[in-house]
Formats: C-alpha cells, sequence, structure tokens
C-alpha cells in the first residue's frame, strides 16, 4: 500500500520500490551436493523427481523438458563428474524469497534418494 | 527439518547494495580471510578459498555459491542481509 500525491493505492511491492527510486537486491543462493547414485544424469534426476513429488504434497513441482526440475521457483540440476560418472552433483539454486523451502530441499537432499525408489 | 514448511512465510523484498571493502572486513570478523576478489564488468567476485565457496557481489544481486554447508550459508546470508534493507 502506498500514499503518492494524497492517494492511496495498492500496487506489487516490485511497483511500489520502483515509485519509491528504490532497486530491488536479488540475494540468490546455489548449494552443490554430493549424491552417490549409479545412474545417468536424467534418470537421477527423475528419481530426485519422484522422491520430491512424495514428499512434498500441496507444493507445486514440475519436471522441465530442459533437464531440470522446479519445486515452485527453486530450480534442482544434475551433473556427474567425468572421472567417476556415479558421482552426481546436485545443483540447488533459490533465492531467499524461496529461502525456507530452498533450506529444507537442501537439507532433505543431502541425505540422499531413499532405496528402491524408481 | 523433518517436515516441509506448510505455509510458505513471504520474505521482504531486499533494497540496496553490499559495499565491497565493508563486507570484507566484516567476513575478516567472521575468522574469513582468505579471499580473493576478481574484478567483474557489473562487481566483483569473491572466492573464499579455504571454503571453497564463492559470492558474486553486483549492485543489484548477490548470488552465493557454496557445497551444502548449511551453516556457512546461513551464516554468510545474515552476513549479506546486514548490508540489505528489508522493504
Amino acid at each position: 500500500l502506498i500514499m503518492k500525491d494524497n492517494t492511496l493505492r495498492l500496487v506489487s511491492p516490485e511497483q511500489a520500490l520502483k515509485e519509491l527510486g528504490l532497486n530491488e537486491h536479488q540475494l540468490r543462493f546455489t548449494c552443490r551436493l554430493q549424491l552417490q547414485d549409479p545412474h545417468s544424469d536424467t534418470d537421477t534426476l527423475s528419481r530426485v523427481y519422484t522422491h520430491l513429488k512424495s514428499v512434498l504434497k500441496g507444493y507445486t513441482i514440475q519436471h522441465l523438458p530442459d533437464g531440470t526440475v522446479m519445486v515452485e521457483s527453486i530450480v534442482i540440476k544434475v551433473n556427474s563428474s567425468s572421472e567417476d560418472p556415479n558421482n552426481k552433483v546436485l545443483l540447488l539454486s533459490w533465492s531467499y524469497q524461496d529461502e525456507e523451502l530452498g533450506s529444507f530441499l537442501s537439507t532433505l537432499l543431502r541425505k540422499g534418494l531413499p532405496a528402491g525408489l524408481c | 527439518v523433518e517436515e516441509p514448511p506448510e505455509v510458505l512465510t513471504p520474505k521482504p523484498l531486499l533494497s540496496g547494495a553490499v559495499p565491497l571493502e565493508h563486507f570484507l572486513a566484516t567476513l575478516s570478523k567472521h575468522g574469513i580471510t582468505e579471499v580473493k576478489v576478481e574484478d567483474t564488468v557489473d562487481g566483483h567476485i569473491l572466492h573464499l578459498q579455504a571454503e571453497d565457496t564463492l559470492i558474486q557481489l553486483e549492485e543489484d544481486g548477490t548470488h552465493i555459491v557454496c557445497d551444502n554447508n548449511e551453516p556457512l550459508r546461513t551464516v554468510l546470508r545474515d552476513l549479506v542481509l546486514r548490508f540489505l534493507q528489508k522493504l
């Protein structure tokens, strides 16, 4: 809610910042997680997707064709090391606005993927 | 953390910028002294060598890239937040 020229208006927070002449500062985090998983990168990402679908109810989880999984606006990617293809690196990236969920996901995925996951 | 957060509390928007020299001094006060600074077109990249962590500082954004070290990440997050206004 901003007051300007003696009128009150309801605007988005981003718009309010602009009208106040302030710049928005984006704070982002990217965490690298090591994961032992003897599958291809694509299959590992599918397993991450299946795992998150079973744990997170009521969240928007998408498996996108460009090789990313998104939980709300949190981006998850998988890379593997060239020396040891079983040694995967999960990259999790989120903004400060999604801090709680990002922090939860990094803690959850650090524990690895459950056995018996398809 | 066992259960996912049920309700996502919106975080405030951030405004302002992180001044390099003050930020380096703050890191140093917290025992982070091995920092290699590289200038970029839009700001600086800080390599925290002992922690193997990168912090990209720009006028309108900060990006913290680290291994999954939650205690370190939250310390760095809070140090960055000290320099920003929350709206």
